[in-house]
């Protein structure tokens, strides 16, 4: 009853829209700037894209392209400077830019409703669901209130919310994060309009939400024939959900083709550097490292002349790749790309091999032995953030801790670093307990041994002081060099060691994009020269073709260094490719534990399962593989589950036994733990999820 | 390997905002600039007002108290004693320009090291910070200056002391709230990983980013010390006569002010036009400061 396995596979399930039909939308060498005091920003130079009739058109790009932008400027929200400096927006016929206020108003919210990442900024806090939703039928089509409201359950039901009537009467404080974007997608729906916009529909969402939302999403579509605009940085997702995507880069198409026949054979670099550098669930580091494209997206102020991925292409091609009117070529019918060189460049690039990594006899570096940490809230309550968690970590391995939101696995890197403190338990490290004690409690070769990276690259570095202070703070604090020119020479070797230019140093934080910044952030990690490094979701912040060159480097210098690392991350794909040792949270206790080989192949716990699922691949030639979808969400962590964490949202759960009585734990190797009710060999003999797919 | 560089990748300098004060960047802002000439019109006045060619502001001039009104050798009129107006203008401009500031300054000493405090520890320190300068906020702020200044008696220390308990709790107020929300920034948690003390924490990491705000707070609360010492001037509270004092010169003309209005009107424009510049400066640096 828990299970929802659907067999859907985006690209292939719709039909290809005939040609010959009116599009829905129609922009056509669009250019938006924005227009501020002292300077105008061309945000978008010339832009042209057509949406047919129950279609689902993906743009995707990385921050900074664009694609926002241009949703923006559909709707006709581009606020007080932005504005439309040519081109067109036909939607149906009808001609969107300088249109009335009034015209827009009727095709607003009516034709072209818009899902925003935030669900909780397009809902109104202090109106219940029932009354914002049924503002849609009121308004747009003269429903009576009566009507208004049973539209609205009905609505509710189809974007399977548990218990419509009552949802009607909640708040949406009262909902969960899943809940809310369902809502927002009914609110958008309720008009039936022939256009729906998604800006990144799911970005906020954990990922066993986020598969659920996605499958909804392609349900509610074919159901409504419904033509989609679907924007995000996400290849996976916009893979399995689209059928024709253009792929966006500094405010231009540089690609933009039917889904299967981009992702097969991309045609311009940056297309498959954005594929190459995404991390692939079903390889691990020893069989491939992630290429990544070096540089970053220009500002829009500083685009290079011609090409405007030049700078960053390995093919550039001076005086044929800089002139000034490079157009969009037909590579077959549909199938454009913004590249001169399309038919010379290599089509597959060598794969680059994996590292090696020598499996020497490994000492014990830290050891967490039944850490707990619980907070006090409100009257007899607490949250158990931690609980009993027992594992440990060898010199020079790679741990990965991962899980979705609230699972406690940032409470737990806190604590290790000594920026939280344990409520009981023991965190052996070079003979002492750090467990309970905080850093300013800790002496100070203590703090050097154990240092963090952390996740927000706006936040890492303070915006008052030039970029290499800390860096420097760092050597002299904990005194590894001496005197002035000492500190200077060892700070210059470690930002060349993150591969930045010495003349990075002083500069000011805002001055840094975020890829720089996240570099100074390991740099100054690295600076006190430490035996462990924390990192929390040191690339999550970051765009995916810099974040594949950020792992890289974080992982080079770890290997060179032999610190030993606690990566966090909630992205299972990555965490396939950096890791050695995996432990899988929920809710504060470790569902289970192993080797990279061992959780990810066969016989998974099943929260493991579910997680592993819900990633998309870029790859839709992919066998359709059954697909574990969870229902509802994490619980909160005040009123636990009395017996196993999960139960409440399981798969293959067994009975009442899973809901009443605490699961043992389950030795399935040496190194493989599990969590679970099911007996060894049934878990040991279920094949990975991962296996089905992928044949060849 | 797979890595590249990423040297070529530098966003110029002047795309991104920085959130810290940039001086020049006032200069962007009409608000600012007037403010400014404002001020510094009165600034430089007092500032030269011993070298200016100005009759002394305490000596009377008798032959013209039969007629005080505006002359060639009394620009701006004298007052009921016959004194230039324009000199005690310009001399009053010296002790409001030096006690305002100075008390603003101390208030702010106090103030934010009250927030700091309050605000980076928390807990118990925090509530009796929090809920001593409640009390004090409670107060109407003009009683409390009566209060102290009628016991202590009037001087530019006793002043300083007076406007110094009135506005620290509410400098104490925005500091604590700009460092609730700075502490829990990652660089903090690196400070504290790299064993720096509390008290650096505070004055490197801290207090840099608070500036501009404060820098703003300081200059809306020099144009209101200004006005406070026109009120208590004008209550007989300022500083003793014969100094000149804006309120003070308002309070000995204004029984004549339907005969002769100049006498009490030029230094209330003047003390208006003085506020005036502080807070426009101030609203322009906010303007320009904005993240």
């Amino acid at each position: 009853m828990n299970i929802i396995a659907s067999k859907l596979q985006g690209a292939a399930m719709s039909i290809t829209p005939s040609t010959d039909r009116e599009p829905v939308l129609d922009i056509a060498k669009l250019r938006i700037e924005f227009r501020g005091k002292s300077e105008t920003v061309v945000a978008i130079p010339e832009l042209s894209f057509k949406v047919m009739p129950g279609e689902s058109y993906g743009l995707v790009g990385e921050s900074g392209c664009g694609k926002s932008t241009t949703a923006m400027a559909i709707m006709g929200y581009l606020g007080n400077t932005g504005v439309v400096a040519g081109g067109s927006i036909r939607f149906n016929g009808k001609e969107l830019v300088n249109a009335s206020a009034r015209e827009l108003r009727s095709i607003r919210g009516r034709q072209i409703a818009m899902v925003y990442q935030d669900p909780m900024s397009a809902l109104n806090p202090v109106k219940t669901i029932g009354a914002q939703l049924a503002e849609v039928p009121l308004l747009h089509m003269g429903a009576s209130k009566k009507d208004a409201m049973a539209m609205a359950e009905a609505m509710l039901a189809d974007v399977r919310l548990p218990d419509p009537g009552d949802m009607l009467r909640r708040y949406p404080h009262q909902l969960s994060g899943g809940q809310q974007q369902r809502v927002v997608i009914a609110m958008a729906l309720l008009a039936k309009p022939s256009l729906l916009l998604l800006d990144e529909p799911t970005t906020g969402l954990d990922v066993t939400v986020e598969a659920a939302v996605i499958d909804l999403i392609a349900e509610l579509r074919q159901r409504y024939s419904t033509s989609l605009l679907f924007i995000s940085h996400n290849l996976g997702l916009i893979a399995e959900s689209c059928d024709r995507l253009g792929i966006m880069y500094s405010g231009e198409m540089v690609e933009e083709g039917l889904t299967g026949e981009v992702f097969r054979g991309p045609k311009h670099p940056y297309t498959r550097g954005l594929i190459d550098c995404i991390p692939d669930v079903t390889g691990d580091k020893r069989s491939r490292t992630l290429a990544a494209i070096p540089g970053s997206i220009p500002l829009p102020q500083e685009r290079p002349q011609g090409c405007l991925f030049g700078p960053r292409c390995s093919s550039f091609a001076a005086g044929l790749c800089d002139r000034p009117d490079l157009a969009l070529e037909h590579v077959a019918d549909g199938h454009l790309v913004r590249c001169v060189r399309w038919q010379e460049i290599p089509a597959a690039e060598v794969m680059v091999a994996g590292v090696e990594t020598g499996t020497v006899a490994r000492s014990t570096a830290v050891s967490l032995i039944d850490v707990n940490r619980l907070y006090p809230v409100g009257y007899q309550k607490t949250v158990k953030a931690n609980e009993a968690v027992t594992f440990d970590a060898a010199t020079a391995e790679i741990v990965a801790l991962v899980g979705e939101s609230g699972c406690g696995k940032s409470t737990l890197a806190r604590i290790v670093t000594g920026l939280d403190k344990a409520t009981s338990g023991e965190i052996r490290m070079a003979g002492e307990n750090l467990a309970e004690l905080q850093a300013s409690k800790r002496p100070r070769s203590l703090l050097q041994q154990v240092q963090m990276i952390f996740q927000n690259p706006d936040s890492t570095l303070n915006p008052s002081h030039p970029a290499a202070f800390s860096i420097r703070r760092s050597i002299k604090k904990f005194g590894i060099r001496k005197g002035k020119a000492e500190i200077e020479q060892r700070v210059r070797e470690l930002l060349e060691m993150v591969r930045l230019s010495p003349a990075v140093a002083d500069r000011k934080p805002s001055q840094l994009s975020g890829g720089q910044k996240q570099r100074i952030a390991i740099a100054r990690a690295f600076a006190a020269e430490p035996s462990l490094i924390v990192a929390d979701e040191p690339v999550s912040a970051l765009d995916v073709s810099v974040q594949a060159a950020v792992v890289t480097l974080l992982l080079d210098i770890q290997r060179e260094k032999h610190a030993t690392m606690l990566f966090i991350s909630h992205d299972l794909a990555l965490v396939r490719h950096v890791a050695d040792k995996v432990v899988v949270m929920y809710l504060g206790k470790i569902m289970e534990q192993g080797t990279v080989e061992e959780v990810f192949g066969e016989g998974a716990h099943p929260y493991t399962e579910a997680l592993l699922s819900a990633i998309r691949s870029p790859h839709p030639d992919e066998a359709p593989r059954e697909r574990v979808r969870l229902s509802g969400e994490t619980p909160s962590p005040i009123n636990v589950p009395a017996g196993c964490r999960f139960s409440t949202r399981c798969h293959r759960k067994l009975g009442t036994i899973c809901d009443t009585v605490p699961p043992p734990l389950r030795q399935i190797s040496g190194t493989h733990e599990i969590l679970c009710h099911i007996d060894e060999a049934e878990l040991a003999a279920r094949p990975s999820v991962l296996a089905v797919d992928r044949k060849a | 390997m797979a890595v590249q560089d990423n040297i070529a990748a530098i966003p110029a300098e002047a795309t991104r905002r920085a959130a810290r004060p940039g001086w020049m960047r006032i200069f962007h802002s009409r608000t600012a600039v007037v403010g400014l000439c404002l001020v510094l019109f009165w600034v430089i006045a007092a500032l030269l007002a011993p070298i200016l060619p100005l009759p002394s502001p305490t000596d009377s001039d008798v032959m013209a108290m039969t007629n005080p009104y505006p002359s060639a050798a009394h620009w701006l009129g004298t007052d009921v004693l016959g004194r230039d107006v324009l000199s005690r203008l310009i001399f009053g401009a010296r002790t409001v320009l030096s006690v305002a500031p100075l008390s603003v300054a101390v208030a702010m000493l106090v103030g934010i090291t009250m927030g700091m405090i309050a605000g980076y520890y928390g807990g118990w320190i925090d509530v009796l910070i929090s809920r001593f300068s409640d009390i004090i906020l409670a107060f109407p702020v003009l009683v409390i200056y009566v209060i102290l200044i009628a016991n202590i008696g009037p001087s530019v220390l006793n002043i300083v002391i007076a406007t110094t308990i009135a506005s620290a709790p509410g400098i104490g107020r925005i500091t604590r709230g700009l460092v609730l929300g700075l502490k829990e920034q990652e660089y903090i948690a690196a400070a504290k990983l790299r064993a720096e003390s509390t008290l650096y924490i505070m004055i490197v990491e801290l207090l840099p980013n608070c500036r501009s705000l404060l820098i703003v707070d300081a200059c809306l609360r020099i144009g209101y010390t200004i006005i406070t010492i026109g009120i208590l001037g004008f209550l007989g509270l300022g500083l003793p006569p014969p100094n000149p004092d804006w309120g003070g010169m308002v309070k000995e003309s204004v029984t004549v002010l339907n005969v002769w209005p100049h006498m009490s009107l030029i230094p209330s424009f003047a003390l208006v036009s003085l506020v005036l510049g502080f807070n426009l400066l101030a609203d322009g640096m906010r303007e320009a400061w904005k993240p």
